[in-house]
């Protein structure tokens, strides 16, 4: 197997059909772009999810002096009524309570302040009397949280109770949403790549078919033959997988880290070996689709 | 080397066989022509012993193998074991005399050392030393049928098949052509010609094969193109 020949075959190649060649490589990189990009969604939401899921998941928000909320009157929670729903969430500790814990205006501006951290102006606006008490819950089944916040809704001194399933479900479906887009739209673009791709070898054995047709004469084998064909459509590929391995670093700098930094802590950012992961799943999903079309177009057209 | 026994070759969508019961053996180092008018079936002959085609019935022997048993996978090393050459030469336009004849080993996958070897003996033996490094259309039919001759020896194989080499080439040179077809089946090469140059096939006074609508209708060693009888 002379490697240099069947190189020089390549190249001249893919060269004579440049145009074809980088409708490949564009095809290529925004598809496997798009594949990439839902793949990471995924992990990300993933990530968030297991990152939400260790989180306080009922929030009872207790009545502060001016809390605009209709249950409180405008007034604070007395001890007495603090005192009373300490008793009511014991009382339900194992009828759905995990175990709950109170947390005062101090912890509470504190955990503030780090999840504004990047925006320092609205953390200096805002005072330790600004923030609500709260008793958080952890539920024992977080499917059936209803029946908890039923039971300390409405009990006085409580100004409002929130679930966090209620509070990012939706951005959960919409990050699943994309996920399922970005997949569909990969999906189009693998199919109008591998036609592309056919197309491109179909030119290709088209015009070298003087030269197959010796190669076949002289007792070329096979792979000799079909081999230059394969290894443009390969080489398109590698291309357009590293125009998208670019598209999802980008993606992942601009993208994601805001994503991580505005729902979650560090914790829960997608790392780079999630990306580096994806890059090479893409890379090699592009590969062999690029060989996969060259070989079932060149069955058609390239008689051996 | 080649053996036909009883091969019939029907081509689709046609209802006349293009060979019809055709029984012939041709041993080693022989010449032979194959002459008869178009459509006798010379080429179908030819394209039999490739495999580029399969008979109907019969069985065909190239080489000592089967080709009924020979697999798609072993086709290209007999293709190997045998030289073409046709009427229109089947020259790559953009690679010059040298690279022409090297390109045969090339795809084989042959050494460059070997090749660089046996590319200018072969350009020798068919008389264009001093022309390697021209262009195809720089040269003369007669020259550009001798590139294709260089290339399809160049690999030394033990039969070569010429699909009427001098169909292109005015008589002159055709005998110049027929010499070094001539020189080839001297090594000990099986040749198989086929032709309608009458003048050809009586100067040389080999074997001739005629074919008429796929039949054998003569089979004469030291014959000559017209009937003899």
């Amino acid at each position: 197997m002379r490697a240099n020949f069947i190189f020089s075959e390549v190249w001249i190649g893919l060269r004579r059909n440049l145009t074809m060649t980088v409708a490949v490589i564009i095809t290529v990189a925004v598809g496997m772009a798009m594949l990439g990009v839902g793949l990471m969604i995924n992990a990300q939401v993933g990530l968030l999810k297991g990152y939400w899921g260790d989180k306080v998941e009922i929030s009872v928000f207790l009545c502060n002096k001016g809390t605009a909320m209709p249950a409180c009157n405008g007034k604070a929670i007395t001890q007495t009524q603090t005192k009373a729903l300490e008793t009511h969430l014991e009382g339900l500790r194992g009828k759905g309570v995990r175990e709950w814990f109170f947390e005062d205006q101090a912890t509470a501006y504190q955990n503030f302040q780090e999840a504004y951290a990047s925006n320092q102006a609205l953390v200096k606006a805002t005072q330790v009397e600004d923030m609500p008490q709260s008793f958080r819950i952890k539920v024992s089944d977080p499917d059936n949280y209803q029946s908890v916040i039923q039971a300390v809704q409405g009990q006085p001194g409580v100004s409002q109770v929130t679930d966090h399933k209620q509070l990012i479900g939706p951005f959960f479906q919409m990050l699943d949403k994309l996920a399922y887009y970005a997949l569909a739209v990969a999906i189009i673009l693998v199919l109008a790549a591998a036609l592309l791709i056919g197309n491109t070898v179909r030119l290709s054995a088209f015009n070298r078919r003087r030269e197959t047709g010796i190669m076949r004469l002289v007792g070329a084998s096979n792979l000799y033959i079909q081999l230059p064909f394969v290894m443009e459509g390969v080489i398109a590929g590698l291309i357009g997988g590293v125009f998208a391995a670019v598209i999802l670093i980008v993606t992942k700098v601009l993208l994601f880290e805001e994503l991580g930094r505005f729902f979650a802590g560090p914790t829960a950012q997608l790392g780079w070996d999630a990306v580096a992961q994806t890059i090479t799943y893409t890379m090699i999903i592009g590969v062999v689709i690029c060989v996969l079309a060259s070989f079932v177009t060149l069955r058609r057209y390239l008689r051996v | 080397m080649i053996h036909f026994d009883n091969v019939t070759k029907v081509y689709a969508n046609q209802n006349r066989p293009a060979l019809d019961h055709v029984s012939v053996d041709v041993d080693k180092g022989e010449f032979v022509f194959l002459v008869g008018p178009s459509g006798s079936g010379k080429s179908t002959f030819l394209r039999l012993i490739l495999k580029e085609e399969r008979p109907n019935s019969g069985a065909i022997h190239v080489a000592g193998k089967d080709l009924s048993r020979l697999s798609n996978f072993k086709v290209p090393h007999l293709r190997r074991r045998i030289g073409c050459v046709f009427q229109d030469f089947r020259l790559l336009p953009n690679k010059n005399v040298y690279e022409n004849v090297a390109f045969a080993l090339e795809v084989i996958g042959k050494p460059r050392r070997f090749i660089r070897k046996v590319v200018p003996e072969v350009i020798e033996l068919v008389g264009l030393e001093g022309k390697a490094h021209r262009m195809p259309d720089e040269l003369s039919g007669g020259e550009q049928q001798r590139v294709a001759m260089a290339r399809a020896f160049v690999n030394r194989p033990m039969i070569l098949l010429a699909d009427e080499p001098t169909g292109n080439i005015d008589p002159a040179t055709s005998i110049g052509i027929m010499k070094v077809l001539d020189r080839i089946n001297r090594t000990g090469t099986t040749v198989v010609m086929a032709t309608h140059d009458a003048a050809i096939v009586d100067s040389m006074r080999k074997r001739v094969v005629e074919l008429e609508d796929g039949k054998i209708v003569r089979d004469q060693s030291r014959g000559v193109y017209g009937q003899a009888y």
